[in-house]
């Protein structure tokens, strides 16, 4: 508290001194570039989409380490903690965010959820965030939006070595080296990263996370040969191991298991470049990637254990090509093959290879009307093998009244691929009342099989209605302006829909004669988003700058909304138990959503070299689980408290050579068990940074 | 603070009208209603290959008299409904030797005024099929497989007929010991401890006649 009180006093002791001299300077980010919206590099100002970009020195002065870090300060994004770090923008949930490094898709989800903290922050460029559908260039994933991590590949001559160290035993050691070498550009970067994990529990057997190490290892040359062409290179290996102790109570005994998780990953990105000034830009890249996952158990005192394997690879080649027609006009042509194969003894044995490609094209064309006018139109056609093939389209629109006023307006449809866990999943639970989960392509065989053996009691409607799964899709709507207001605020406002159709949800297809029930995959499932984004920013004086967010968020399954104005859904009342018909308005919709997320950020810098930061963060409540038996997030307690952070740093440059930096996060120790596992309270860190 | 001066000004109004509006019209003396509180099920004594057991004896209760009945009357009109983990018996068919039946009606207790002259009573045909199909989500209950808690569905209404043909609702409120569900964390101890155990109201219509 002591420390926010200090940083508090410091930003108004400085804010009243430089009040003389405050002017409306305008707040950088603007004129920054931004290459993830459109596939190529454009100021932030001329997008016609909502894109931000978050600066290394943005990341650096909040303290971040992990992706998961700096996401959960961004307006209406949020993190979640279900199988990892995931996380949440314009409502949708992990599994339709594409998170891309320096334009490459990662890979390696465990449930939908691609796990942030797998990733290193340190020694990156930037971060780039698109909001909205962007499938007309991404592909598969890219339906809520597309987080684009790029790291810097500048070969500007550097040597920096920074160690932090933080509560629970969290060691963070990383290298950057940057070097020119002739001609050659070249980039190295490792980094280390542990703790000690931690329980919100006390005296509990299991942690509530777990000690664990990871290491990231980077390595990119660029070449250029000759005036026209580049060839480059980026390396990058991932290693993570967790320690994991599971204490499982049954019948009264709690039977102790320990063991471990290994994460292993690595990508391989290739490309050449040629670029005839600018007119003309063609890139040939390749990409590998695999990612493989162990886990093991072995039950104390006995000889059962658990073994989880999962063995994912990525492989793409792509040519993207830019021609500047005129000075108003562009168009971007790219041309794909994706081989992707996954094994694991999820879905039967890590014997059995699954595979998929995809073959891709898309187009994409600008067009600059008038200086005011700019319209963007594309598509992107996925032929698949093992699901329905899609088309993506989007356009959007850009129209700029003045250097003080613009209006944004976008459509776009973006679409999610079935996972390999919707087509072949073999997952049966011998704890849980024996039920199981059957892949669509496994699940015909799988149930005549079980039948053969005589222990089906009889197939549900939905067996026959098993059939090739198809792409979830969605259409998104974004509208919205950017402007600025007197007395120096810049401002934004966005408003969002995006109706999502063909989810894919389990229902059962079978019961077993010992009573468990067997489920498998549908296109049945049709839900909304839809909120308003604002964005505020204020410089005072020379040394403050005032950056606050606001998101409202609705969202609703469709089919539960029909049937709730139809009358037909219920509710229990807390108090009296009794039973009564729901409203609209009593409906939480889909669980794991904040109605509310805002956020407001203070940094102070001034020319010595001193910074500090505060960042208050608040996120309202959000539903959970159902408790009344209705199915639905609709009653009190069936939803988590919302709650303010309070996130703080502050830091100091000597002599252009030495950074130490310290904060804290999460100032007011907020934590909650059940539903913030992943917050671990208050957590001091410092960090020490030096440039040779 | 106003508001809620207002509010509740409001709310008392409200109750008086309705509370003299309750006894002006209605009781009809032949509808009996009441409430039973955690009427213990067959509740859990151990555990047998990995899954908690009880002894295996249904409850029996009488709509009728408003008791709870010996499971020596079993083969006996006494009861009219027996009560066993989430399994719901009526008195006829393979369960008894009653003229019972049952069926789910879906909405709310009170709005239940009349059972309509064209719904049948299902009779129970163990183990196959009972009237108040059991299984999650397919009778009375739904069971979270994350939580392993059980509640109620809402807005589902046991209609029953008595060992000797007449007419009840039932809306089972809770499954709990003390009628509250356990906390989401609550230990798997608590959680087995305390299910099984039924709180319920109903209202029985004495004259024979399907309106309450």
């Amino acid at each position: 508290m002591r420390a926010t009180i200090f940083i508090f006093f410091l930003l108004i002791v400085s804010a009243t001194r430089s009040q003389q001299n405050s002017d409306s300077l305008l707040l950088k980010t603007m004129e920054e570039v931004v290459v993830t919206a459109t596939r190529s590099p454009r100021l932030l100002a001329n997008v016609a989409i909502p894109a931000s970009v978050i600066s290394a020195k943005t990341i650096y002065q909040s303290g971040s380490l992990r992706l998961n870090d700096i996401l959960s300060e961004q307006t209406g994004i949020i993190i979640t903690d279900n199988f990892g770090k995931g996380i949440q923008m314009q409502g949708l949930s992990s599994e339709y965010t594409l998170i891309l490094l320096n334009g490459e898709p990662l890979i390696g989800r465990t449930g939908g959820v691609f796990d942030l903290s797998r990733v290193s922050i340190r020694g990156i460029k930037k971060i780039e965030v698109i909001k909205g559908p962007s499938s007309s260039l991404y592909g598969s994933e890219a339906m809520g939006g597309v987080i684009n991590i790029i790291t810097d590949q500048s070969g500007l001559k550097k040597t920096d070595l920074n160690i932090r160290y933080g509560r629970f035993n969290t060691m963070d050691g990383s290298i950057e080296i940057g070097r020119k070498i002739q001609k050659m550009d070249i980039q190295f970067f490792s980094n280390y990263n542990k703790s000690e994990g931690y329980s919100l529990k006390p005296n509990a057997l299991q942690k509530t996370v777990e000690p664990f190490q990871r290491f990231t290892n980077q390595l990119s040359f660029s070449q250029p040969i000759g005036e026209r062409w580049k060839l480059q290179m980026m390396a990058r290996q991932n290693h993570i191991f967790i320690n994991n102790t599971i204490a499982v109570q049954n019948g009264g005994n709690t039977i102790v298991s320990k063991g471990f998780e290994k994460n292993n990953e690595y990508n391989l990105n290739p490309s050449i470049q040629y670029n005839n000034k600018g007119k003309l830009t063609s890139a040939f890249r390749g990409y590998f990637t695999g990612f493989t996952g162990l886990q093991e158990l072995q039950v104390k005192d006995a000889l059962g254990g658990y073994d989880d394997q999962f063995k994912q690879r990525f492989s793409r080649l792509e040519n993207q090509t830019d021609w500047q027609i005129r000075n108003n006009s562009s168009l971007a042509v790219g041309v794909g093959q994706i081989l992707e194969s996954v094994q694991s003894n999820r879905y039967d044995s890590m014997s059995t290879k699954r595979k998929n490609s995809v073959a891709y094209f898309f187009l994409q064309h600008e067009e600059k009307f008038t200086d005011k006018l700019t319209f963007i139109g594309g598509f992107r056609y996925d032929a698949n093998k093992a699901y329905a093939s899609v088309f993506s389209p989007k356009a959007a629109m850009q129209y700029k009244f003045s250097d003080k006023l613009s209006f944004n307006i976008s459509y776009g449809k973006g679409f999610k691929a079935p996972d390999f866990r919707q087509l072949y999943l073999n997952f049966t639970n011998l704890a849980a009342g024996a039920y199981s989960v059957f892949g669509t392509e496994v699940a015909r065989d799988e149930v005549r099989r079980l039948s053969n053996q005589n222990l089906i009691e009889q197939t549900t409607s939905m067996f026959n209605a098993l059939s090739i799964l198809k792409p979830e899709v969605s259409g998104g709507i974004n509208m919205g302006s950017r402007f600025k207001l007197p007395y120096g605020v810049d401002a934004s406002i966005n408003f969002f829909r995006n109706d999502i159709s063909n989810m894919i949800v389990t229902d059962v297809i079978a019961f077993k004669k010992s009573g468990g029930q067997i489920f498998g995959y549908f296109n049945l499932k049709r839900a909304l988003t839809q909120g308003v984004e604002v964005e505020g920013a204020k410089k005072i004086g020379k040394n403050i700058s005032i950056k606050s967010g606001y998101q409202y968020l609705y969202t609703a399954d469709k089919e539960v909304l029909g049937s709730i104005k139809k009358g037909d859904v219920f509710q229990r009342d807390l108090q009296s138990g009794l039973a009564s018909r729901m409203g609209v308005s009593n409906y939480g919709g889909l669980p794991f959503r904040s109605k509310h997320n805002a956020n407001v950020k203070l940094t102070h810098e001034m020319q010595s070299g001193f910074f500090s930061t505060l960042r208050i963060l608040y996120r309202s409540r959000w539903g959970t689980y159902d408790i009344d038996g209705n199915g639905l997030i609709n009653r009190s307690d069936e939803y988590a408290n919302g709650f303010v952070q309070l996130n703080a740093s502050m830091g100091y440059k000597y002599k252009g050579r030495w950074d130490i930096m310290s904060g804290i996060d999460n100032i007011l120790n907020y934590k909650d068990l059940q539903n913030l596992p992943g917050n671990p309270g208050r957590v001091g860190y410092i960090n020490f940074q030096i440039h040779f | 603070m106003r508001k809620l001066g207002i509010a509740s000004i409001i709310l008392a109004v409200v109750t008086f009208f309705v509370a003299c509006e309750k006894n002006e019209t209605v009781v009809v003396e032949t509808v009996t209603s009441s409430t039973i509180n955690s009427l213990p099920a067959d509740t859990i004594v151990g555990v047998s290959n990995g899954q908690p057991v009880g002894i295996g004896k249904f409850s029996f209760f009488s709509i009728e008299s408003n008791s709870v009945i010996a499971s020596a009357d079993s083969n006996s009109k006494k009861w009219d409904i027996g009560l066993r983990g989430t399994t719901i018996i009526t008195n006829a068919g393979t369960s008894g030797p009653g003229t019972g039946g049952a069926f789910v009606f879906k909405g709310t207790f009170d709005e239940l005024k009349t059972i309509s002259p064209d719904s049948t009573f299902k009779v129970d045909n163990a183990p196959t099929s009972y009237a108040i199909p059991t299984g999650s989500n397919k009778g009375w209950y739904v069971l979270d497989f994350v939580t392993n808690l059980l509640s109620p569905i809402p807005g589902r209404v046991l209609v029953i007929k008595t060992a000797n043909g007449k007419f009840a609702k039932i809306e089972i409120l809770n499954y709990y010991k003390g009628g509250t569900t356990p906390a989401a964390n609550a230990t798997d101890a608590e959680k087995s401890s305390r299910q099984r155990f039924y709180t319920f109201r109903f209202a029985y219509q004495s004259n024979g006649s399907k309106s309450f």
